[in-house]
């Protein structure tokens, strides 16, 4: 994949138009799904203001100076974990979440926001230059600076997104050069918790497979102890957790491990979802005329269910279009990842990537049922202004660091 | 593996790989959905969805304590509209074959409208059977109208108690937002009396069918053959401690009168009748309230919407003249001994407060069997504001009764620190203290407050709280459940009761205030009073029980602006305690202003 830069040395067109083409897939099906619904008709309008809100924003932030990032990190993390502290005691519960600042009519999600205060903290961190990433010490902090905003918005609670900047600390913590080892301390937990949901013995197996691979590092006994007792902490932990959920999330939990378990309630909208992509065939039933969605059996489908909406109405052809938009966006990212001479510009670009990726799995997952129903907006498509505005201004920093990239080398 | 460093090409792999897998996966799975299972998902989608259809639960019904039904429920056609189907053109052959004003329908469906377009509204309740019979006729030129059987309540059965029952009406938007885990928009609520108290007993459990229903919403069959279908569970039933025979003759007593009875079982708190005149219809509520009812409701001067058994507040003139000798007795304050002369009032300071009648010399029987108001304004002087407000208070005056209907009032019973607060610390005039002696003054007490103090010194000071519910009985079962009354005791001796409801006999049975309303047969023991009323004439009041040596009533009556409660309060209250008594011997008697007689010999027969 050898690129010629002549043509847009400045600007990379490659990334910049499918986020054109989805944000406008996007808006074609905001209008569809709300057109005739009584309260929401007025959505459409909105997004469009967004949409052009944030392309001013976006490029503003693109012809900043390079410096003006690193000055902005610290004080742009402080100022995230305020708005997150601050949306815990005077935020608007929508959906029994409480996720919400309204300031006069106009309400934002600051876990969005926050997200990009996160990253930059989290790459200015790891890329300072006496970081070893492989000391303990040092990925305590940065698991810190990472799971700070993930309890805070657990907190509200909103799963989904908590989930999202959990990915992002690990994986930027995996792009920084972790020894395989160390990765492994910081997985090991989550897999042995996530089979503890299956029952017993995937439990048992997978704790198994801990000390079949701490015996394999050859590390100390020590050591292995250690690792083996989080290990252990970390699913009784998560089983105490599970218990703190509220009834929804823990539906959502079992009707995702078993999910023709309750048709009518947390399973209602997955089914609905694979009915409405399902029965779109391969050139969909066309602008306006999905029955699904112009019925509304999936309600604020315009949100998290958006997808369903091109599957239905655009088919197998409309379907293929967005993920192949999704797939270039994803791979010029880790492109350019490799152009950036700067460790810090190189982090917040992979971070971008990581942000846009999980959004995009857990989304496109859960339409079409490969996941359960976490609510998390699918990038550029689903109605929602915090979230357009929180990813065209982390584009604008990566095409800023894009710009500026020579300067470096 | 020996690339571990920071962005190295190794990792940048993995995660192109994880990329280009999931991509993959994604195309497949659509490719599964859309191409190779499309066919299945259009059929699914086309005859999508299952969608619940709910029914009402009937009402539980209200008995009286012999189970003779008070209310009950009967059969009645709703109109409805499912706006997505609804042609807008053909509201106004609806409109006027219902006889609503032109506009109507268009507005249920404005205020409905964030309501999914086929969830159906109501549109009209309790329609007559030929507007039913002419929609099955063109039921196919009405696309989007249907109707269905609910029921409504049925109010036939001889009583009317409105401020009692109270009724239901359609949940509010705001009560809504608060329940909506238990109430769905156009579900009907208890809104005051016994329907609201015991709401969550009367409603019953929501019925609830699966269908699935095409893309038109049309239905085509039952969803998994109806195993998750529940029907419909009615409300409990109530049984009340109400004696029918008891509050018909109430209720026909106060057909053009103003005021309120209560009567009391005195060893339960039961409640056997319970009245505020002048009363709304029930029917009236039974389906949609016309604006017009309301209004006329609303701006009536006599309040037929204000319960004044348990919310009104009136001064109760000389029936409060026992809480002064129960006091004076029970704190040795006098004995029986004790003698005091009227001369036809008590100069007091520079003021003669009046007496009715020259009484001579009085002692405290003769004191409240003859109503002697001398008596009094010097026996609360000897007595003192802080001990006459302690024995008020104890004898339920000045809180709620805690009676199970929410709309109460507390009533007032002043005391030291009232006046401290209006006059300034002991600087207050004592000819105050005077006019309270007599029931008079800042004291106001509810009707329901009184008929549980008529109960207290029918039963020496032990009673239970006023109540309606005796008990329930549970739909699935058919158990009956009773409910335990809150018993208390007001702690004043026996000695003392048995004096002062030995002068309360003489009342009725001497040569006392009330003795026109004695009877051969039931020895009533009561007391009289008449309550000044700013303004306009006095109230007339009676308090009383019987039989008197084991009390099985007591009862308060109030007639508004009637003068004296002898001539106006007190054969009301010998009626009541009559129907309660000796039914047998009432039916044969039926007084003059029971109207409603066939009704009330119906209801006889059918038990």
């Amino acid at each position: 994949m050898k690129i010629e830069y002549k043509l847009n040395d400045k600007f990379d067109l490659i990334i910049f138009i499918p986020v054109i083409l989805l944000i406008t897939i996007g808006l074609i099906a905001i209008y569809s799904s709300t057109a005739n619904h009584p309260t929401a008709s007025g959505n459409f309008q909105k997004q469009l203001f967004f949409v052009v809100l944030s392309l001013i924003v976006f490029f503003i932030v693109y012809s900043l100076p390079q410096q003006t990032f690193k000055k902005f990190t610290i004080p742009a993390y402080i100022f995230s974990i305020f708005l997150l502290l601050l949306v815990l005691i005077m935020g608007k519960t929508v959906y029994g979440s409480k996720s919400w600042l309204s300031f006069g009519f106009i309400g934002f999600q600051p876990s969005e926001f926050a997200k990009i205060g996160t990253i930059l903290a989290l790459s200015y961190w790891l890329t300072n230059n006496d970081r070893d990433i492989n000391n303990i010490k040092d990925i305590g902090i940065a698991l810190i600076i990472g799971f700070l905003p993930v309890i805070l918005i657990l907190l509200e609670p909103d799963t989904g997104t908590a989930i999202v900047f959990a990915f992002i600390t690990l994986f930027l913590i995996y792009w920084s050069g972790i020894s395989l080892f160390g990765l492994f301390v910081v997985l090991s937990p989550g897999i042995v918790t996530f089979m503890s949901l299956f029952g017993t013995v995937p439990f048992v197996l997978s704790l198994v497979g801990v000390i079949i691979a701490l015996i394999l590092f050859r590390k100390d006994i020590f050591n292995s102890t250690i690792v083996f007792v989080i290990n252990l902490g970390a699913s009784f932990f998560f089983d105490y957790a599970y218990k703190l959920l509220k009834p929804h999330q823990q539906k959502r939990i079992a009707a995702f491990l078993d999910p023709s378990a309750d048709p009518l309630g947390s399973g209602y909208n997955a089914l609905q979802a694979k009915l409405a992509i399902g029965s779109g065939g391969l050139f969909g039933k066309g602008f306006m005329q999905g029955n699904q969605t112009q019925l509304r059996f999936i309600p604020e489908q315009w949100t998290d269910f958006i997808y369903c909406v091109i599957g239905e109405e655009f088919g197998f052809i409309g379907s293929v279009i967005v993920l192949t938009l999704f797939l270039i966006i994803f791979l010029r990212l880790l492109k350019l990842s490799s152009l950036a001479k700067d460790k810090f510009g190189v982090l917040i670009i992979v971070g971008f990537l990581c942000l846009l990726f999980s959004h995009f799995v857990i989304n496109i997952g859960m339409n079409l049922g490969l996941t359960p129903v976490i609510g998390l907006p699918l990038p550029f498509l689903s109605y929602g202004g915090s979230s357009l505005l929180t990813n065209m201004i982390l584009l604008g920093i990566v095409l800023n660091i894009y710009r500026n990239r020579k300067l470096h080398a | 593996m020996n690339d571990t460093g920071f962005g190295s090409v190794l990792r940048a792999r993995v995660i192109f790989a994880v990329i280009i897998g999931f991509f993959c996966i994604s195309v497949f799975q659509l490719f599964n959905m859309q191409i190779l299972q499309g066919k299945t998902y259009t059929v699914k989608a086309n005859e999508n969805s299952i969608k619940p259809i709910y029914q009402v639960a009937p009402r539980g019904v209200f008995y009286d304590r012999y189970h003779r039904i008070l209310v009950g429920n009967k059969p009645t056609f709703t109109l409805r509209i499912i706006p997505a189907q609804f042609k807008r053109e053909l509201s106004p052959y609806i409109e006027n074959i219902l006889g609503m004003k032109p506009g109507y329908i268009d507005r249920i469906l404005k205020q409905t409208q964030q309501y999914s377009p086929y969830i159906p509204r109501r549109i009209a309740k309790d329609v007559p059977f030929n507007v039913i019979a002419w929609y099955e006729e063109n039921s196919d030129k009405l696309p989007g109208v249907d109707y269905v059987v609910e029921t409504q309540r049925d109010y036939s059965y001889g009583v009317n108690a409105s401020h009692m029952f109270g009724y239901t009406k359609e949940i509010p938007p705001d009560i809504l937002r608060k329940k909506k885990d238990e109430y769905m928009m156009g579900d009907e609520i208890g809104f005051v009396g016994l329907e609201k108290t015991y709401e969550n007993f009367l409603r019953g459990e929501k019925g609830v069918k699966y269908v699935l229903v095409d893309s038109r919403q049309k239905i085509i069959g039952n969803y998994k053959n109806g195993e998750l279908d529940k029907p419909a569970i009615k409300g409990y039933d109530l049984i009340l401690s109400i004696d029918k025979d008891a509050q018909m003759v109430a209720e026909s007593a106060f057909v053009d009168k103003r005021g309120a009875v209560v009567a009391i079982e005195p060893s339960t708190g039961e409640i056997l009748a319970f009245l505020s005149s002048p009363q709304y219809n029930l029917a009236d509520f039974a389906s949609v309230t016309p604006n017009e009812v309301w209004k006329k409701l609303n701006l009536d001067k006599d309040k037929p919407l204000f319960n004044r058994a348990t919310m009104s507040i009136y001064s109760p003139g000389s029936t409060f003249k026992m809480v002064s000798a129960l006091a004076a007795l029970e704190e040795g304050i006098i004995d029986t001994n004790y003698r005091t002369y009227c001369g036809g009032g008590f100069q007091f300071g520079n003021r003669f407060f009046k007496c009715l009648h020259v009484h001579g010399t009085v002692d405290i029987e003769t004191s409240i069997e003859k109503s002697c108001n001398t008596f009094y304004y010097q026996l609360a002087l000897k007595i003192g504001i802080e001990k006459w407000s302690e024995y008020a208070k104890k004898l339920g005056f000045g809180k709620k009764t805690g009676v199970d209907i929410s709309e109460e009032s507390p009533g007032i019973v002043p005391t030291k620190e009232f006046y401290d607060k209006v006059f300034g610390k002991d600087r207050w005039p004592k000819g105050i203290l005077v006019s309270l002696g007599i029931g008079q003054g800042e004291l106001s007490v509810t009707p329901i407050q009184l008929a549980q103090y008529a109960a207290i010194l029918a039963n020496y000071g032990k009673t239970a709280k006023p109540h309606f519910l005796k008990g329930y009985v549970e739909t699935k079962t058919g158990r009956y459940v009773e409910i335990k009354p809150e018993y208390f005791d007001v702690g004043i001796s026996k000695h003392t009761f048995d004096i002062v409801r030995r002068a309360m006999y003489k009342v009725v049975n001497g040569a006392g205030t009330a003795t026109n309303i004695r009877m051969p047969d039931i020895e009533i023991a009561g007391k009289t009073g008449t309550a000044q009323n700013p303004h306009g004439n006095d109230h007339a009041i009676f308090i009383g029980f019987a039989p008197y040596k084991n009390p099985k009533i007591a009862i308060a009556v109030i007639v508004e602006n009637a003068g004296f409660g002898s001539v106006a309060a007190a054969p009301i209250a010998r009626d009541i305690i009559k129907a309660y008594l000796k039914k047998d011997k009432f039916k044969m008697e039926q007084p003059r202003y029971l109207s409603k007689v066939s009704d009330f010999r119906k209801s006889k027969n059918e038990n």
